[in-house]
């Protein structure tokens, strides 16, 4: 009887307790959405605190590493001499202070520190998916950063439309600043956020094509890399015939994919053809974006992804690459410091050979106009714009282009006079390929909002595994484009 | 004792603070959440006021519907798969293998502790096919079932199926120490004096176990809905929704409509599906409890 009374007892402490766990789960969700903008503003809060403690204290300590004593000389009421306006700098960045560009930013920052005394700066983190969010409650409540990292695309627009950011364009001109922003760079970003001036600073310029296995391509008896589509289309026929898996693509990682079908569509139908979709222009149940997805789901039915391209990720698609698994292989230039990791790249110095996306036809989209991208970009405040803003600006881009050349051996977007100590090939090979681009396209997901491209990149994988016609892919593209312009 | 628990003051002073506390963490939020129901866009970002127009949204909306189906099949696998699984486990341990109870309940218990990430990359490796084939794979093509060599996870059809093997494997071993340890509970003489009547083995669980077992079934029951309604990390750590949206849970398309799409309204609605979702799954399940009571 004792157990009895016990065991009914425990068994509905215990439904109890599930049950308010049940409760607690789905409110859970809720609360983040509740409190999301006042938890953000405290943490923000105590960040700054802290950071700015920690900051004073690392800048006495640290030792300066770059020397940066002259001014350009350049146009305007900003040549010559900074003045040395007093102002407290507040950048919201996705890098570690010593972490890929947060090293350049912060070099630059400390470097400015002793051209002009009275600039001090508070460098505040934030994880790259929290990124957009954060920046939107900061939006809400009026207080965004001097400076902050963004992403290029369809975000920025949403803030250049709410009149939070800078015109750069404009204060370039200003400042006479503007060569040093190089035009690819330039245009890029217009592109990306169709306008005809700049509202951010790039913090990259990658090039993107296809990534070869030289000894690969010699034993499937190919001489030289594709230039036109149709010899591309032979080349993968012959290596296939070879016994060689001729794609390796991170199909895991979707965008891997997405890249190969706006490859076909930019050069069947031209730079702006995702473009004019988007501005519904066109429609993406058009042929020529049917034909693109097509193609790619013909060259997985044919076996050249090899089996399962669904669960390969971009890092096991480039290993496999790298190892000889794979003959080709799409990337963008970034690849290029996995193929200087020597324990890594078993293909070696010389084993990897990179060639751009074949035409299809030149009058359409030429062999000189690659797929390029900024990375993540740099965005200023409209609020908090100030001379003083002007004057780092100033230092920063006549800066950077050198700093990210002399650190780190890559470009930035900016011109660059500094030579980097060490260059490897496929460093060289980068730099090279960048140079011979006469004009950019962008990715596939450029134009699209957040909702159309999770749709572009989630039913990719059922477009490979040949569970989705090309057709309804395209029509789930268009559908999630509909149904966002809803809202 | 009885005065002190008439007095009104007295029975306020003990509810009131836990009572404040759960509305804080617990109905405001979700009142909260109710309120950003009627408006669209994100907040500090096109944040406009639109009425009922969410809620209509959420009739037509394929993804959302597509959601909730992949939800409720999988809670349906998984719920039988724990539950029905523990119970055949822990009347495994009690009958069979009374002499390695210890070694296998701490086997079986094992998945219970491992974290869900990963257990979801353990997974993704046993499921693999490129660039090598992962253990099931090369167990089919070992044993000559080269026909059924595929990529497990990678494809609309199966993905799902798979992701049910791995929650089931990880929850299989909490539900059947719980049964187990309800199993012990039942005196040996009952069981005896069931096999004296002539019971067999189904008879005996039939008639004697599963009524005596009832109540722990269902608190399993509860258990394992409340953890797979909630399917969010271990999908997330195995296939991240895809292929296409084949393992998209309910709460992961919330999770993308209000933090990727900025659409923190709408998100709100399909929260609050998913409130309305546990209430119902929570009542349907206590309507067993309450037959129990008949006993």
């Amino acid at each position: 009887m004792k157990k009895k009374v016990l065991s009914v007892l425990l068994s509905t402490t215990m439904v109890l307790g599930v049950l308010s766990g049940c409760g607690g789960t789905s409110t859970e969700s809720n609360n983040d959405t509740a409190s999301e903008a006042p938890a953000e503003k405290s943490e923000e809060a105590t960040a700054e605190s802290t950071e700015a403690a920690s900051e004073e204290k690392t800048e006495e300590a640290k030792e300066e590493t770059t020397e940066a004593t002259e001014t350009t000389a350049a146009t305007g009421d900003f040549s010559g001499e900074d003045p040395q306006l007093e102002k407290d700098f507040h950048i919201l960045s996705i890098w570690a202070e010593d972490n890929d560009n947060g090293v350049l930013i912060n070099n630059i920052c400390k470097a400015y520190q002793e051209v002009n005394p009275n600039f001090t700066y508070e460098y505040e983190l934030v994880s790259s998916d929290d990124l957009r969010q954060k920046v939107a409650t900061l939006v809400a409540s009026n207080d965004l950063p001097d400076m902050f990292v963004y992403e290029s695309g369809k975000p920025i627009v949403d803030l250049i439309e709410a009149d939070q950011i800078v015109d750069i364009g404009a204060m370039l001109n200003e400042i006479g600043s503007t060569d040093f922003v190089t035009p690819s760079a330039t245009s890029l970003l217009e592109t990306l956020s169709g306008t005809d001036t700049i509202y951010d600073l790039p913090l990259g310029l990658n090039v993107e094509g296809f990534w070869y296995n030289k000894a690969l391509f010699e034993q499937a008896g190919i001489t030289s890399a594709p230039v036109t589509w149709d010899e591309f289309e032979e080349d993968l026929a012959k290596l296939h015939d070879a016994g060689i898996q001729p794609l390796a693509c991170g199909a895991a990682d979707k965008w891997g994919a997405t890249r190969l079908i706006n490859a076909y569509t930019v050069r069947t139908l031209g730079a702006d053809a995702l473009k004019n979709a988007a501005d519904g222009n066109a429609s993406y149940t058009d042929e020529g974006y049917v034909a693109a997805a097509a193609k790619v789901q013909e060259w997985a039915d044919k076996g050249y992804f090899g089996e399962g391209v669904n669960t390969v990720d971009m890092n096991t698609a480039g290993s496999m690459l790298m190892t000889g698994k794979a003959a080709i292989f799409y990337n963008g230039s970034w690849f290029a410091s996995n193929l200087n990791d020597t324990s890594a790249n078993a293909a070696g110095e010389d084993g990897i050979g990179f060639f751009n996306i074949p035409t299809v036809d030149e009058s359409v989209s030429a062999i000189d106009s690659y797929s390029m991208n900024c990375g993540n970009i740099l965005c200023l405040s409209k609020a908090k714009e100030d001379e003083a803003t002007k004057w780092f600006i100033k230092y920063f881009v006549e800066h950077i282009g050198d700093e990210a050349m002399t650190t780190q051996g890559s470009i930035k977007g900016y011109t660059y006079s500094a030579q980097a100590s060490e260059m490897s090939a496929y460093t060289k090979l980068v730099l090279d390929e960048i140079g011979k681009a006469q004009s950019a396209f962008t990715w596939y997901e450029a134009t699209m909002n957040s909702e159309v491209s999770d749709a572009a990149q989630s039913n990719v994988q059922m477009l490979l595994s040949g569970e989705m016609t090309p057709e309804n892919y395209m029509q789930s593209i268009q559908d999630a484009a509909d149904m966002s312009a809803l809202n | 004792m009885k005065k002190v628990l008439g007095n009104k003051g007295a029975i306020s002073l003990f509810v009131v603070p836990a009572l404040i506390l759960y509305s804080i963490i617990v109905v405001l939020p979700v009142l909260w959440s109710f309120y950003y129901s009627f408006f669209s866009g994100s907040p500090g970002l096109k944040w406009e006021f639109s009425g009922v127009k969410n809620y209509i949204q959420l009739l037509s909306d394929k993804n959302f519907r597509n959601s909730l189906i992949v939800n409720l099949k999988y809670i349906g696998i998984v719920m039988i798969g724990q539950v029905g699984g523990g119970l055949l486990m822990a009347l495994m341990f009690r009958f069979w293998l009374k002499r390695f109870k210890n070694v296998v309940r701490t086997i079986v218990f094992f998945p219970v502790v491992l974290p869900t990430v990963a257990v979801g990359q353990l997974f993704a490796k046993i499921y693999e096919i490129q660039p090598n084939y992962g253990l099931l794979n090369s167990i089919l093509s070992a044993v000559g079932l080269n026909a059924l060599v595929q990529p497990w996870i990678g494809q609309a059809s199966t993905a799902l199926g798979s992701l049910e093997v791995m929650d089931i494997w990880t929850g299989i071993g909490f539900h059947s120490i719980i049964l187990y340890g309800a199993l012990l509970d039942i005196p040996d003489d009952v069981i005896e004096a069931g096999r004296i009547d002539g019971c067999n083995g189904f008879n005996l669980f039939r008639h004697i176990l599963a009524p005596l077992l009832r109540p722990m079934i269902i608190t399993c029951m509860v258990f394992s809905f409340s953890g797979t309604v909630k399917l969010f990390e271990s999908a997330l750590a195995l296939t991240n929704g895809g292929p296409g949206n084949a393992t998209r849970s309910l709460s992961m398309y919330m999770y993308s409509v209000a933090f990727t799409y900025n659409k923190v309204g709408y998100g709100s609605v399909i929260a609050i599906f998913i409130f309305l979702l546990c209430i119902t799954g929570s009542r349907i399940i206590n309507l067993f409890d309450k037959k129990e009571s008949y006993y």
